[in-house]
């Protein structure tokens, strides 16, 4: 007997640590319920007195995620940022930002659905945030200035994208993104082309990259196998308009969609013409890169973040400024993507595709509402938001001017041609995404090889766009 | 009662059922999920599904249809062999050597069985370095020796021996130590008697060593076999998205590909439930061909 009540009580034991392990739900929502209770009187005091509204009530931590982190250039400045306001308001980060890619996205994405999402974000303002808007997940800023009035006050609205879902305005913008091209001079001295300019036509280009060739060079460092995705927008570019760039094809027949098989033939060409690096199918973008960097390409298209990135290739500490080696980093320069048909080289992709969402989660939560806000505010103020765009825009309603001498000359070079830019215009890979992407982006080494027509590839991609909406 | 304690399995139960709990909901649960899943309409990860498929057996056609799962069977059948022949055949032949040598059996053994300490994204890293085609360590040394053009050996050609190399290396030492731990369970009378009988060290191996080995032998096998099914991390980290040209991915690094990177979670769905089955498939298939011995 002795033995069955010992038996019963191990048993007992084992299911009650079971239920022990699997109560932390239980626990937290108690707790909750009480504070969510206690919160009322706070929120008749932040109605009463909205300019300390920003403050929290005691210390908290923020979840957060956002794409500074990795080889982008903010990286550091946003972990300085965020040690500033934590001394500042007593308050901790949890963050968990990672490189921008597209497993980054799942992440974000499937955080929200699972309900695990984080307290605040910066995240992409196109079609990637389309489910957690449409799932109600994130506080538009009508909402939040509702209660705090001041919140982006300094921001020029008419600047803040809307969301592609209901609207409204959802993320408030820090630093906007422009795409280029980046050239090694070096390579083009040695190849005898000279540095292009605004007026660059595609059919220059395809003349100076067959010189490039014929002096032993790649002159396109791009990875078609991993990274196609500067020259799928760019390529379609080509053989769209400012205008029309941002309508997706209603079918791969119509007019919109014969510039989108266009654009991925005019890659294949060049794939065929032999311009990319031999492993162009096998090699990572880091590789391609590399080359560029090590002087063995010439062009490389790629956004405004990588100006960090080539800055910091040129150091001998990635991590230290002192160390840049100033020769090096003379010898890189950033121009103008080829252009053809309407538009022009200085035509450009651009523009504030990415900001700071306060979730719902953090906005219920009375203990974080206003350390969110505050995070959010402290974020995009005038003073954080000019060390976080440097050379590229934001939206700010009083950007300082602009001190060219805290710049390094590859900054200085980007600003310069910024300044002759014609048009800003948004990717369409950002109104692309999900599956539909894959015949054209995954696929692209079959395009090129020819083992997929690019009329197949396209239409593959417009169906499954068509199947999502 | 006395001795009808033991007679009565009632108690048992009570201690069975938390791990049936626990499988029930972390295993059993997802798996039969995952089976309505890849009849449904899902686009993203965590999303409630929106429809049926229509009709609801879609994607089981496209996986018949999908040249990439074609391309991904094979390659992991030629996992297999390369699993069986590299990984076990070589921890056999290692085994055999370090058991013949009395100095250094130790030092070896830690050599041989070092790598399976070694995360496998880390030496996915490390043999990306080595097998770089620009400044990688093989490509120098092959120019060092005079060779004029780079290796590409992560192109189409290569890509599977790229690949297939590393995952073979990093685990010949798990299987090393456990056909070594079979050979010390080989009484030293019976190589004794077989020296007394005037056996050559060779003949030793081949009918003492080898025969008493069976089981084992059998049992690194099976392991190797369902663990070929199983290998993700080192190949994703070398060949991501089955890169080139597709030709690299395998059943398990496919079906993360369609659901984390190409976001066709049904698809996804279906490549797992096919997973599955060629598991259980496989296992009963190499039980039987490598059938355990009772001596």
């Amino acid at each position: 007997m002795k033995k069955r009540v010992l038996a019963l009580v191990l048993a007992s034991a084992m299911v009650f640590s079971l239920a022990a392990c699997g109560s932390k739900d239980t626990g937290s929502e108690q707790p909750a319920e009480q504070t969510t209770q206690e919160a009322a009187p706070v929120e008749e005091t932040e109605a009463a007195a909205p300019e300390e509204a920003a403050e929290p009530a005691g210390p908290v931590e923020l979840n957060v995620t956002t794409t500074f982190a990795g080889e982008d250039g903010n990286a550091q400045n946003f972990k300085s940022a965020v040690e500033a306001w934590c001394a500042e308001t007593g308050n901790t980060v949890a963050d968990t930002s990672a490189t921008s890619d597209e497993t980054f996205k799942t992440r974000v994405i499937t955080d929200f659905e699972t309900g695990s999402e984080p307290d605040v974000l910066f995240f992409f303002n196109g079609a990637d945030a389309n489910s957690f808007i449409e799932a109600g997940k994130v506080v538009s800023i009508d909402d939040i200035r509702a209660e705090y009035p001041d919140y982006a006050s300094n921001m020029n609205d008419d600047l803040i994208v809307d969301s592609l879902v209901d609207g409204k305005k959802y993320a408030v913008p820090v630093n906007g993104f422009w795409e280029a091209m980046f050239v090694n001079t070096e390579v083009l001295d040695a190849a005898g082309v000279s540095m292009p300019g605004a007026d660059y036509t595609w059919d220059m280009f395809m003349a100076d990259c067959q010189k490039i060739k014929d002096a032993g060079y790649a002159p396109i460092a791009c990875a078609l196998g991993n990274i196609p995705h500067y020259w799928w927008e760019f390529a379609i570019f080509n053989h769209t308009s400012p205008a029309t760039h941002l309508n997706v094809p209603d079918s791969v027949d119509s007019e919109q969609g014969q510039a989108w098989v266009a654009g991925m033939e005019d890659i294949k060409a060049l794939y065929e013409a032999g311009y990319f690096p031999d492993n162009t199918l096998s090699a990572t973008d880091d590789e391609t890169f590399a080359m560029f960097m090590d002087g063995k390409a010439a062009f490389l298209i790629d956004g405004s973040w990588k100006v960090g990135g080539i800055v910091s290739a040129c150091q001998t500490d990635a991590e230290d400024a002192s160390t840049l080696d100033a020769e090096k980093l003379a010898k890189f320069d950033v121009t103008y993507v080829p252009g053809q048909g309407d538009r022009k080289a200085t035509d450009l992709i651009g523009g504030l595709s990415m900001g700071y969402y306060i979730t719902t989660k953090a906005w219920e939560d009375p203990d974080k509402r206003a350390a969110a806000v505050s995070f959010v505010s402290y974020m995009t103020s005038d003073e954080v938001v000019p060390v976080f765009a440097q050379h590229t825009a934001s939206a700010l309603k009083n950007a300082p001017a602009v001190d060219e001498s805290v710049f390094n000359p590859l900054q200085i070079k980007a600003m310069a041609m910024m300044s002759g830019a014609t048009s800003l215009t948004g990717a369409v890979q950002d109104i692309f995404q999900g599956d539909c992407r894959v015949s054209t982006f995954d696929g692209m080494p079959e395009i090129v090889t020819g083992r997929v027509s690019a009329v197949d590839a396209v239409a593959e991609g417009l169906e499954a766009y068509q199947d999502a909406q | 009662m006395g001795a009808n304690i033991y007679k009565n399995k009632k108690p048992l139960i009570v201690f069975l059922f938390p791990a049936f709990l626990f499988m029930l909901v972390y295993l059993f649960y997802p798996f039969f999920m995952n089976i309505l899943n890849s009849f449904q309409h899902i686009k993203n990860l965590g999303q409630s599904t929106g429809r049926w498929n229509d009709p609801w057996y879609t994607n089981y056609v496209e996986l018949i249809h999908d040249p990439v799962v074609l391309t991904s069977l094979k390659n992991t059948l030629i996992m297999m062999v390369v699993t069986i022949v590299g990984q076990v055949g070589i921890a056999l032949i290692l085994a055999l050597l370090v058991d013949n040598i009395k100095a250094g059996a130790k030092f070896f053994r830690v050599v041989y069985f070092f790598p399976i300490v070694i995360s496998a994204t880390a030496l996915g890293l490390m043999f990306n370095l080595i097998f770089l085609y620009d400044k990688g360590m093989l490509n120098q040394i092959l120019e060092s020796l005079g060779k004029t053009s780079l290796t590409d050996w992560k192109g189409e050609g290569l890509a599977l021996v790229t690949m297939m190399l590393p995952v073979m290396w990093q685990y010949v030492g798990f299987y090393f130590v456990i056909i070594i731990t079979g050979l010390n369970n080989i009484s030293e009378e019976l190589y004794e008697s077989a020296s007394i009988d005037g056996a050559t060290r060779f003949q030793r191996v081949r009918y003492v060593s080898l025969p008493l080995l069976h089981n084992v032998i059998c049992t690194c096998v099976v392991l190797a076999v369902t663990g070929a099914l199983k290998v993700f991390d080192l190949p994703w980290t070398m060949f991501p998205k089955g890169m080139p040209m597709k030709t690299t991915f395998l059943t398990g690094t496919y079906m993360y590909y369609q659901t984390m990177e190409a976001k066709n979670v049904d698809y996804g769905s279906t490549l797992a439930i096919m997973l599955v089955v060629l598991g259980i498939v496989t296992s009963k298939i190499v039980n039987v061909i490598f059938k355990e011995k009772d001596y």
